[in-house]
């Protein structure tokens, strides 16, 4: 089936270098999330698989073949478009046909209950005779996902197709849509800038920034192990927190704060100067400075800070805070707390952070230099596997 | 007044001239111009309603009165253009339904697939637009008459034809020439349209598996119909109201293929002087055919564009 192999996958324009050897290998059936923020080449090497560009270096193949001078109709491949590109002179019937229509070996009638079998799976036989002019977002997308089903290809390709969603439907296509990719086992390419999204759907994550892929993985080693800045930065809602700063005799100066470092913290510094500390809002304790223990003196590993702004979202609370006082800008610090736990603006706070929550990032390359310590790992890789 | 001027610090009373004169120099701009347009078309259609004698004694944009008044110059007008009538719209039907087609076909590869030096080529489709008609002529008159002869060779086949006659053939040169002239600003104005169609319906078919002619069959044809409508339109009155290319290629008012520009100049004129009243009626009955195409259907092709686009 389409095992999609990248090899050192490049592409130009002109000038412009807008993916610069990329290397992926897919496994069958396999669901994959190609994220970034815009511009980062993720949608160009959606392209390239599917035949729309022609890549400047490197080899594609699908299923074992070299795909790089083959057009599209010859990569038994399928793609649904961000806008949909629905044909709006056609009928639903019509729109899902088409494509059916150039593969050998079917008759009308054979077509027709292809179709019939399709818009009755994704709930769609009653819009049949409709033109897409006269159909809500949520039911052109089905029909764009109809119109790639039909034709039982060997790998999917999705260019973005929730963008133009409201939220709520968007989490029910979501949800719908990896019903689907796994009811079908076929082998799917996923674009989307969006991260969220990204971390729910997919077996793995391949991050891109800049035409380059950062990484490679699944979700939860892409959230618990980034192998650079941006990766750490780019999953994960709310954002983790960096405080950006250098090394001083195994201590981290930062900003208005300092941070001793533990034994793991300092092997892992070596002899690196500037410093991105990086730290999950959910890893981070917040109290109120005037709870009974708020009267000793701050540990080696807590700090006195003022509550910024708190966004309330019901079942947690996101605090952003600065160090308490006078000068100009330094690093915020975001928190997550129970949803309970409030803490109002200007409110005076003690944080504390665990040493072994904390990566550790190069302040010029943003390479990763630590990742968090994670005593629950095989706990996960348990639930994983499941 | 002091007190409205004493109570806001603006200045009403100036405000409102100011204003005023602005408005009484645009409105009369408008009158100006729109007598400027309409004073001659009226003056034309009331000539051809008035008699001779009714013409040299009344102003020219006076309606007839009383006797002056006749349909005698119209109906001669009309039973002096029947035959061109005729041959007008043999030509220019399919000249522009061709030009349209092969416009669009042009526009197509030229925009929507993409090949190695398609610039070059839009290139020289956009020199074509500049061709000034009088520029070829006469290389036009000696490649149909003596290069390629093709009204000589196709003469007996219009003799056979029942109310056609032999000399009817020249319209097919006269044709080809309509349509090799019209492909490029046709050709323009089907790639800003082509432009402006999103790119992934076309990619999306051609994930779809479908091939360069079916996607233009199937997606680009259907897609483009309301810029059919507009290019038809406007392609229909080029062709219909052109002079030069028939005058060189039917050469005379006395041919029985002349269309309804050669027979124009020469209606109403006599030895005794000019017939203004046939002149004026030959004038409007000719413009006939393009009023009538543009009232019909043009609110129904914008009406298209909108909806498509929408």
């Amino acid at each position: 089936m389409g095992r999609i192999q990248l090899d050192h996958l490049t592409k130009r324009f002109g000038e412009t270098v807008a993916v610069e050897d990329v290397t992926i290998d897919t496994e069958d059936g396999e669901f994959l999330i190609l994220v970034g923020p815009s511009g980062c080449g993720k949608s160009t090497t959606l392209r390239m698989i599917a035949g729309l560009e022609r890549p400047t270096d490197g080899d594609l193949y699908i299923d074992g073949d070299h795909m790089n001078y083959r057009v599209p109709q010859n990569r038994d491949i399928a793609m649904v478009f961000q806008d949909y590109a629905l044909y709006p002179h056609m009928t639903v019937r019509e729109n899902i046909r088409f494509g059916l229509e150039e593969e050998a070996g079917y008759t009308a009638a054979e077509m027709d209950d292809q179709v019939d079998a399709t818009a009755a799976d994704l709930g769609i036989v009653d819009l049949l005779d409709r033109k897409p002019g006269e159909l809500s977002g949520g039911q052109q997308q089905r029909v764009a996902l109809g119109r790639a089903i039909v034709r039982d290809p060997e790998v999917f390709l999705m260019d973005e197709p929730l963008a133009n969603l409201d939220a709520k439907l968007r989490s029910q296509m979501r949800t719908e849509l990896q019903q689907l990719q796994a009811d079908l086992d076929v082998t799917t390419v996923y674009v989307t800038h969006n991260q969220t999204e990204a971390m729910t759907m997919g077996d793995r994550l391949a991050v891109l920034n800049d035409g380059r892929l950062q990484q490679v993985g699944e979700p939860l080693t892409l959230y618990h192990e980034p192998a650079n800045q941006f990766v750490a930065g780019f999953i994960g809602e709310p954002m983790m927190n960096f405080l950006h700063g250098y090394a001083d005799d195994e201590t981290f100066i930062g900003s208005g704060l300092e941070y001793p470092f533990d034994d793991r913290l300092a092997d892992a510094v070596g002899d690196t100067d500037e410093l991105v500390l990086g730290v999950r809002p959910e890893a981070i304790d917040v109290r109120r400075a005037d709870d009974a223990t708020g009267e000793r003196e701050p540990g080696s590993h807590e700090f006195r800070m003022q509550v910024a702004v708190s966004e309330t979202h019901g079942d947690q609370n996101v605090v952003s805070m600065t160090v308490d006082d006078e000068e100009t800008d330094h690093d915020t610090l975001r928190a997550v707390t129970d949803g309970m736990h409030v803490v109002t603006q200007g409110d005076s706070v003690v944080v504390t952070i665990d040493p072994d929550t904390i990566h550790v990032f190069d302040g010029e390359t943003g390479e990763t230099l630590c990742n968090r310590l994670l005593e629950t790992k095989p706990e996960f890789t348990a639930v994983s596997s499941n | 007044m002091s007190q409205s001027t004493s109570r806001s610090p603006i200045d009403v009373e100036s405000l409102v001239e100011n204003f005023n004169y602005r408005r009484v120099g645009k409105y009369a701009l408008v009158v100006l111009f729109l007598g400027f347009f309409l004073v001659p078309l009226e003056t034309g259609i009331m000539t051809a309603l008035k008699t001779n004698s009714a013409i040299a004694r009344s102003l020219p944009f006076a309606p007839p009165a009383g006797e002056g008044f006749t349909l005698t110059n119209l109906e001669y007008a009309f039973s002096q253009l029947t035959n061109s009538f005729v041959n007008s719209l043999l030509m220019a039907v399919p000249a522009t339904l061709l030009n349209v087609l092969l416009a669009s076909m042009a526009a197509y590869g030229l925009t929507m697939v993409s090949w190695r030096g398609q610039l070059v080529v839009f290139a020289l489709f956009l020199v074509g637009v500049f061709v000034p008609y009088q520029a070829v002529l006469v290389p036009l008159a000696q490649f149909w008459n003596n290069m390629f002869p093709l009204a000589q060779m196709l003469e007996p086949l219009f003799a056979a034809i029942p109310f056609l006659q032999g000399g009817h053939s020249r319209l097919v040169p006269l044709t080809i020439t309509h349509v090799a002239y019209g492909i490029p600003i046709c050709t323009v104005l089907f790639r800003s349209y082509y432009k402006s169609l999103p790119n992934s319906l076309v990619e999306a078919a051609k994930i779809d598996g479908a091939s360069i002619t079916k996607i233009y069959r199937r997606i680009v044809l259907p897609l483009s119909l309301p810029m059919f409508g507009v290019v038809f339109i406007y392609q229909f009155t080029q062709i219909y109201n052109e002079f030069l290319f028939s005058f060189t290629l039917i050469t005379g008012a006395n041919h029985p293929a002349a269309p309804v520009t050669l027979i124009l100049p020469a209606i109403g004129s006599s030895t005794e002087g000019i017939d203004f009243g046939v002149r004026m009626s030959a004038a409007f009955l000719a413009a006939l055919p393009t009023i009538i195409l543009y009232v019909a259907f043009a609110e129904q092709f914008a009406k298209g564009l909108r909806t498509e686009s929408g």
